[in-house]
């Protein structure tokens, strides 16, 4: 059977959600259509899957499920012990873990009301560094989530906060989550200033791990901006930094960003081998299947660029491959969204399938607002792409790319989608 | 003849690895580097050409090999190096998977000299293979496509082809997976009489169900979720010209029924739409399952078949084309050459040999694939087995005179053999227990005692 076919079987509850990562996770590519014509265009709807399979696959969810769940229910349990002791901090803190529990398995929502939660409790208390924590808690989810201007103001009131208890780290924290809002919605200006604030912080406490993280910020938004010289010198430090700590995660995201500019350079070797780095660190410091994803399709764009279509697409289905077996099937909208626009490059029109197999996707998935907005832009640049009776779809996508984008309050975006609609018409 | 640069890696437990073949390294005729993680190796990688990387795996070996497959493809200087792996006490699936790979050898520790040098020996002896000269190849072009070869199977295909171009007749095209069927619809289109109109192609097998309907016959704006716009169907726009219907069996039974409503009365409507549109356009549809048996299962209507199949083309598998496959290397290195400027006049006889070994599942589009990677990958004028995939090239080793030169266990046979069913069925088990006429639960058994 069909992914798709099996899908259509499958109400949409939250219950079983997992059931559907599953039902995902197993599915196989039939190495008969490998080959077939309808092999480029393979997703994962097109896979087979086994029901078989799916019963072997249920033990080891399940108790994946239980475990989760467990804990959430001890974390509630240690809250309310917490309560009972006087100790209303350690309740906080139980909370937070909670909700951090969730946000790990990318249940943003859900850890979201338990930072909410957690917040209500350490509002009411003395000491504010709970609060400061969980107000930085609730940014990070928002921020993740695209509730750009709920993260802003969680951060906001988290600096505040930090910086009449002299928290430092907090403040920092706090400068860099407004940084992340403020580079999100493209506000350079903004996303500069609060990074500038947090390094001056950063420099006085000599926080390596903290100030490589800044460094590395620094570095994306020069690039941005268009300051190559000066991404890369902020890239450099931040390796610096990094390395001496043996930060294999932290490296590996650096080397992608080096790899990143590097290509925007020209220096398409160069690029390979910070992408290959990446990797390598990646590799060393165990599993981060989402980072891995992430390098590999910064890697098939560079090949994309060398005119290595073939390279390029090997390396997006490794991606998908990689997604698919390790249960992260939302980071499938995003490499098919590449495969689509891959193959409107081609002038292959019915590279469609790639956009309507990711839009299908975010519904099912529920994915952030703004990969829908993403995926729905290069939809209507693919169609716009094909001129004739595709233009008015292409309109129709962009349109609603647009007010995704708008809902957002990135103005950034809504300006470019407004141009090419434009363009468009014209 | 010039000493191999040898990159050997360490990783968890790799010191007393990396000690050995520092000590072994004048014996063994190498320029040895060491590199004690992942990330100092993919530096030197970059920095340098190598001939064989010596990796010495951790606990999750099987992607270890994966991973170390995949970062030596890309290595930046072609070819790419040959990997060498070392494993504490690997399974029986570790080894058929380091074979699948295109690992040249996966050495267990303690480590021995004398398999390390015969893990070496055989890179060097890749320097005596001896260039086969390509034949110049007479081209049957259809636009961008070319229909090549003069096995009887493909003239009886050609004869064919010819007779029915002139005529408007509904043509059935059946043939394995990548055999050509839309070349031969495409030349059909161009021979015969809707020439002058447009060559209309839609694969059924890629367009998710649920949109097939509306691909093929255009929907109104707002007639489903999604009807952004109106849509102007494949019917529609092939008007006048050929409508090619490709993987016609993946269609539901339900849409099955409204094709043969547009075949027969000559009439669609769009969806969500009232207007009655004409339907102008030769029809040419492909498989590559066998309708009859489809239509024994249910899952094909018997009248759609006859309509659809008055004329039947059935194209030969590769593997059934003879001297053809040397005719094809030919056409796509001179295909690729040209597209990446480079002359391709000779491939090796080890490489052809391995070719010509080969299953081809894939048939010609799989061919196409190899081929079109080797150019990539060929810095002279000759192809030799390192330009091949590390699937192919893993295959040498069944490859006479340079096997091991030792008879396999009954064990190690039925491994392979549950590996290589496995490999064709996709990981599916229920298939491959089909296939091997054993119970799933045995099969399961069995892939659990292999490791496989």
């Amino acid at each position: 059977m069909k992914v798709e076919q099996a899908l259509r079987l499958l109400p949409d509850l939250e219950a079983l959600m997992p059931l559907r990562g599953l039902l995902l996770a197993s599915a196989r590519p039939d190495q008969r259509l490998q080959w077939g014509s309808g092999g480029p265009y393979l997703t994962v709807g097109k896979h087979a899957v086994e029901p078989g399979e799916l019963t072997r696959g249920m033990a080891p969810v399940l108790s994946l499920i239980t475990e989760h769940i467990g804990a959430l229910y001890r974390a509630y349990v240690e809250a309310l012990e917490a309560q009972e002791r006087g100790e209303p901090a350690d309740a906080v803190a139980a909370l937070l873990g909670a909700g951090r529990l969730e946000a790990r398995v990318g249940r943003l929502e859900q850890a979201s009301a338990w930072y909410e939660v957690a917040l209500a409790l350490a509002e009411g208390l003395q000491d504010r560094r709970p609060e400061i924590e969980t107000l930085l808690a609730l940014g990070g989810v928002c921020l993740a989530h695209g509730w750009y201007a709920e993260g802003a103001r969680h951060y906001q009131r988290a600096l505040v906060l930090a910086e009449a208890e002299f928290d430092q780290g907090g403040a920092i924290d706090a400068c860099v989550g407004l940084g992340c809002v403020a580079f999100e919605r493209a506000e350079w200006a903004g996303a500069q200033a609060w990074y500038g604030r947090a390094l001056r912080l950063v420099e006085t406490g000599g926080d390596r791990l903290r100030l490589g993280r800044i460094e590395h910020q620094l570095g994306l938004l020069a690039r941005r901006q268009g300051d190559l010289a000066a991404a890369g010198e902020h890239l450099r430090r931040a390796r610096e930094c990094f390395e001496a700590l043996a930060a294999g995660r932290e490296m590996a995201l650096v080397l992608d960003a080096q790899g990143e500019l590097d290509a925007a350079l020209g220096r398409a070797e160069s690029a390979a081998a910070a992408y290959r780095e990446a990797l390598a660190w990646l590799r060393r410091e165990g599993r981060d299947v989402e980072l891995d994803v992430t390098i590999r399709l910064h890697l098939a764009e560079l090949l994309l660029e060398a005119g290595r279509a073939l390279e390029a697409e090997e390396e997006m289905r490794r991606a998908e491959q990689l997604a698919i077996s390790s249960n992260l099937a939302h980071r499938l909208v995003q490499i098919y969204a590449r495969l689509g626009t891959l193959r409107g490059g081609q002038g292959d029109e019915t590279g469609f399938v790639f956009f309507e197999q990711a839009i299908e996707l975010c519904r099912a998935l529920g994915c952030p607002p703004a990969e829908e907005a993403r995926v729905y832009h290069a939809y209507g640049l693919f169609r716009s792409r094909f001129g004739g009776a595709g233009r008015d779809e292409a309109r129709a996508y962009l349109e609603r790319a647009r007010e995704i984008f708008q809902s957002l309050g990135v103005e950034a975006e809504v300006e470019r989608v407004r141009a090419e609609l434009q363009e468009l018409t014209a | 003849m010039r000493a191999l640069r040898v990159l050997a890696v360490g990783g968890e437990g790799g010191a007393g690895a990396l000690q050995s073949l520092r000590q072994w390294a004048a014996e063994l005729r190498v320029e040895l580097e060491c590199a004690a993680d992942l990330p100092r190796a993919t530096r030197l990688l970059a920095g340098g050409r190598w001939d064989v990387v010596i990796a010495v795996l951790g606990e999750r070996a099987d992607e270890e090999l994966t991973w170390w497959m995949d970062t030596l493809r890309a290595a930046p200087a072609p070819p790419p190096p040959r990997l060498v792996a070392i494993a504490d006490r690997p399974s029986m699936g570790l080894v058929l998977r380091a074979e699948k790979l295109g690992v040249l050898d996966l050495l267990t520790i303690p480590l021995r000299r004398s398999d390390v040098a015969h893990a070496l020996d055989s890179v060097r002896s890749a320097v005596t293979e001896l260039p086969v000269p390509l034949p110049s190849v007479e081209l049957n072009a259809v636009g961008q496509y070319a229909l090549v070869g003069q096995s009887p199977a493909m003239l009886d295909v050609y004869k064919l082809m010819a007779r029915v171009a002139n005529s408007a007749a509904t043509v059935l095209i059946q043939g394995e997976s990548g055999t050509g069927k839309e070349v031969v619809a495409r030349a059909i289109h161009l021979h015969g009489p809707a020439a002058a109109g447009p060559f209309v192609a839609v694969n059924c097998a890629a367009i998710p169900e649920n949109l097939l309907e509306s691909e093929l016959f255009g929907h109104e704006k707002g007639a489903f979720t999604g009807a952004v716009a109106r849509k102007i169907g494949r019917f529609e726009q092939a008007g006048g010209g050929t409508l090619f219907l490709d993987e016609v069996a993946d269609m539901s039974l339900a849409l099955q029924a409204k094709i043969l409503r547009a075949v027969q009365e000559r009439e669609i409507e769009r969806v969500g739409g009232t207007e009655t549109l004409p339907v102008t356009v030769r029809l040419i549809a492909a498989t590559n399952r066998n309708l009859r048996d489809a239509i024994a299962d249910g899952k094909f209507r018997e009248d759609l078949y006859y309509r659809l199949a008055v004329v039947v083309i059935d194209l030969p598998r590769l593997a059934d084309r003879g001297d053809d496959l040397l005719l094809l290397i030919s056409h796509f290195a001179q295909q690729f050459g040209e597209r990446s400027g480079k002359r391709i006049t000779a491939i090796s006889d080890r490489a052809l040999e391995l070719l010509r070994s080969r299953q081809w599942v894939g048939n010609v589009r799989e061919l196409r694939n190899v081929m079109e990677r080797a150019v990539i990958l060929a810095n002279d004028a000759a192809l030799r087995t390192e330009h091949l995939p590390e699937e192919i090239r893993g295959e040498e080793a069944s490859l006479p005179e340079r096997g091991q030169g030792t008879l396999a266990t009954l064990a190690e046979l039925e491994a392979r053999h549950i590996a290589r069913v496995l490999a064709h069925t996709g990981g599916q088990i229920g298939a491959a227990a089909e296939i091997l006429g054993i119970h799933r639960n045995t099969l399961t058994r069995k892939m659990k005692e292999y490791g496989l």
